[in-house]
């Protein structure tokens, strides 16, 4: 008996271990990752890198022209992205049924787009939108090939949190007298709303890290973008380009890459935050 | 409530009417003002970005936009007309003499090992060996018993094309373990592994050695792989850095072209550690 509570006692202790280790080890790859990044980028951070434009292939110089192309990349991508997206997750978890064949058709054709990877997503871009559509390398064809990307993303966080939304609110709404937009607007949505922050940030922190994708379509030209259709380099491409063609260009690879993570952390605070509080107060009003 | 909710609606439609707007009007100015499209390797594309910036120093009102993709971009998107000067880093090849080629800097390949390898010297044979499969241990060639790990390049690079017409060998011959793109990474790859054979812009490697990165360059045929040997035409294995045209230039295009070759730009292309075409001898 002793000895079956000792054997108990030590497996219990054992799992603990394993499972202390496990996170520890997820702790340490991020803390890793991040002081790497410190110790090479840290010292060539400063306000004139984020403003300054890059000289010398990026070896000397800032990134300023590559922060602007990044924001307007993501911006175009968003704003395409979101009304389209939210708009579908709407329909399919509230105005279909889960087991209707047209809702089953959008939800696989969804799967599949996810799945893509997203060179396929930088071809069928620079296909469609630089040359089908003439758009040329720009920031518009760019942005709306992210959003392709993004859709998936979008749509099934979106449909999953409406869904979570218990049955009973429903009802209650429905007993009450309230229209369906009503419903939707004033309770459904905000009560979805921390996982549509979260697919927000699932698919800006997508966006802001792709490359492939962006290389055919947004482009490779590190000037300040006078519109929408000049060509601009994002920060994910200018750190690819740094590490791996630039020699020397080790050091300014970190200091973008500290800056990159650096900006999606901000965000990932702001867009909790926002969320928290447009949930609390849409519902309580 | 219905009312704030109008609004924000309307306010959204006024951007996205307001972005159109912009992006609508501002295409008739990019037209106007002269633009020049260059696609292509990205060995030169860094070297092409600083020549851009300068060129559009000196001429205000034009733009030339820069984009990569490997010379098999330059050659596609100068023929179809997608762009007005192709980047290609490397001779035309027969089925190319359709194309005009400028070249305006000269580069060196040259093979790299980790700087711990003790092998000093490899004959062109034992290179074909290493690269087919044929040598598999560094103790055949006089290093330490070791395994070779054998860093190719991908497919459509030019520095692949220009090596398997050095070694005299097809792409599907070489027992390559690793595969790399540009010529950075081929740097970092060697300088992790101390049993890797690579090969990459001597130029590069040049500068990393110089910086204390872990590699060393081989000697080639007895040549000592150093810029100063691709300036002076002795080292066996260089290629020319090429602008390629559909046809012969003409206006922007050719203004370009000769300020690339001029000696106004030596600077900039030894800055980017090749060899500028009028420097060089042979």
């Amino acid at each position: 008996m002793a000895t079956l509570k000792s054997i108990h006692a030590c497996r219990d202790r054992f799992a603990q271990f394993a499972i202390y280790t496990a996170a520890f080890m997820v702790c340490a790859a991020f803390v890793w990752i991040l002081s790497d990044l410190v110790l090479g980028g840290a010292a060539h951070l400063s306000w004139d890198f984020l403003v300054d434009s890059p000289r010398d292939a990026g070896r000397a110089g800032g990134i300023g022209p590559i922060l602007v192309s990044t924001g307007l990349v993501l911006m175009v991508a968003l704003m395409a992205a979101l009304p389209l997206g939210w708009t579908t997750a709407v329909l399919l978890a509230e105005y279909i049924s889960a087991d209707s064949s047209f809702g089953y058709a959008v939800r696989y054709s969804l799967h599949v787009l996810a799945c893509v990877p997203s060179i396929v997503f930088g071809l069928f871009g620079n296909a469609f939108f630089s040359i089908y559509l003439d758009m040329g390398f720009s920031i518009l064809s760019g942005g709306l090939t992210l959003a392709c990307m993004l859709l998936p993303i979008l749509i099934s966080t979106a449909d999953a949190g409406l869904r979570a939304v218990p049955d009973t609110y429903r009802l209650s709404a429905a007993a009450l007298g309230m229209s369906r937009t009503t419903t939707l607007f004033r309770l459904l949505l905000p009560a979805a709303s921390p996982s549509l922050a979260a697919g927000l940030l699932l698919g800006t922190g997508r966006a802001v890290a792709e490359t492939a994708a962006l290389l055919f379509t947004s482009g490779y030209v590190d000037r300040m973008p006078g519109s929408l259709l000049d060509s601009g380099r994002t920060l994910s491409i200018h750190i690819f380009d740094l590490s791996m063609n630039i020699p020397g260009g080790d050091a300014r690879a970190h200091a973008s890459a500290l800056v990159l993570i650096t900006a999606l952390l901000l965000l990932n605070v702001a867009a909790m935050r926002l969320a928290a509080g447009w949930q609390r107060r849409r519902i309580t009003e | 409530m219905r009312g704030m909710k109008i609004k924000s609606a309307v306010h959204y439609v006024i951007f996205i009417a307001a972005l159109f707007v912009v992006a609508g009007w501002s295409r008739p100015g990019n037209a106007a003002s002269q633009k020049l499209v260059l696609t292509g390797a990205s060995t030169i594309a860094p070297l092409a970005g600083e020549l851009a910036r300068r060129f559009e120093s000196l001429h205000p009102g034009v733009r030339v936009d820069v984009q990569t993709g490997g010379s098999a971009r330059g050659v596609y998107d100068s023929r179809k007309g997608t762009a007005d000067i192709g980047m290609v880093s490397r001779s035309l090849k027969p089925e190319e003499q359709d194309l005009q080629a400028h070249t305006i800097a000269w580069d060196g390949i040259g093979i790299i090992l980790h700087a711990s390898n003790p092998v000093a010297s490899l004959s062109r044979q034992q290179i074909i060996d290493l690269y087919s499969g044929k040598i598999i241990n560094w103790n055949a060639v006089g290093g330490r018993d070791a395994r070779v790990t054998v860093v190719n390049k991908a497919e459509g690079r030019s520095t692949l094309e220009l090596f398997l017409t050095y070694a005299k060998l097809k792409n599907s011959d070489i027992k390559s373990h690793v595969v790399i793109g540009d010529n950075s990474q081929g740097i970092k790859t060697v300088a992790g592994n101390p049993n890797a054979i690579g090969y990459v812009s001597i130029g590069a490697a040049e500068y990393e050695a110089g910086h204390g990165v872990p590699i060393k360059l081989m000697p080639l045929d007895g040549v000592a792989a150093t810029v100063a040997n691709v300036r002076n035409g002795t080292f066996p294995l260089s290629r020319p850095l090429n602008l390629v045209t559909r046809t012969l230039p003409e206006g922007l295009a050719l203004e370009f072209i000769e300020f690339a070759r001029s000696g106004q730009v030596h600077d900039l292309v030894e800055a980017q550690y090749f060899v500028p075409v009028s420097v060089l001898l042979h």
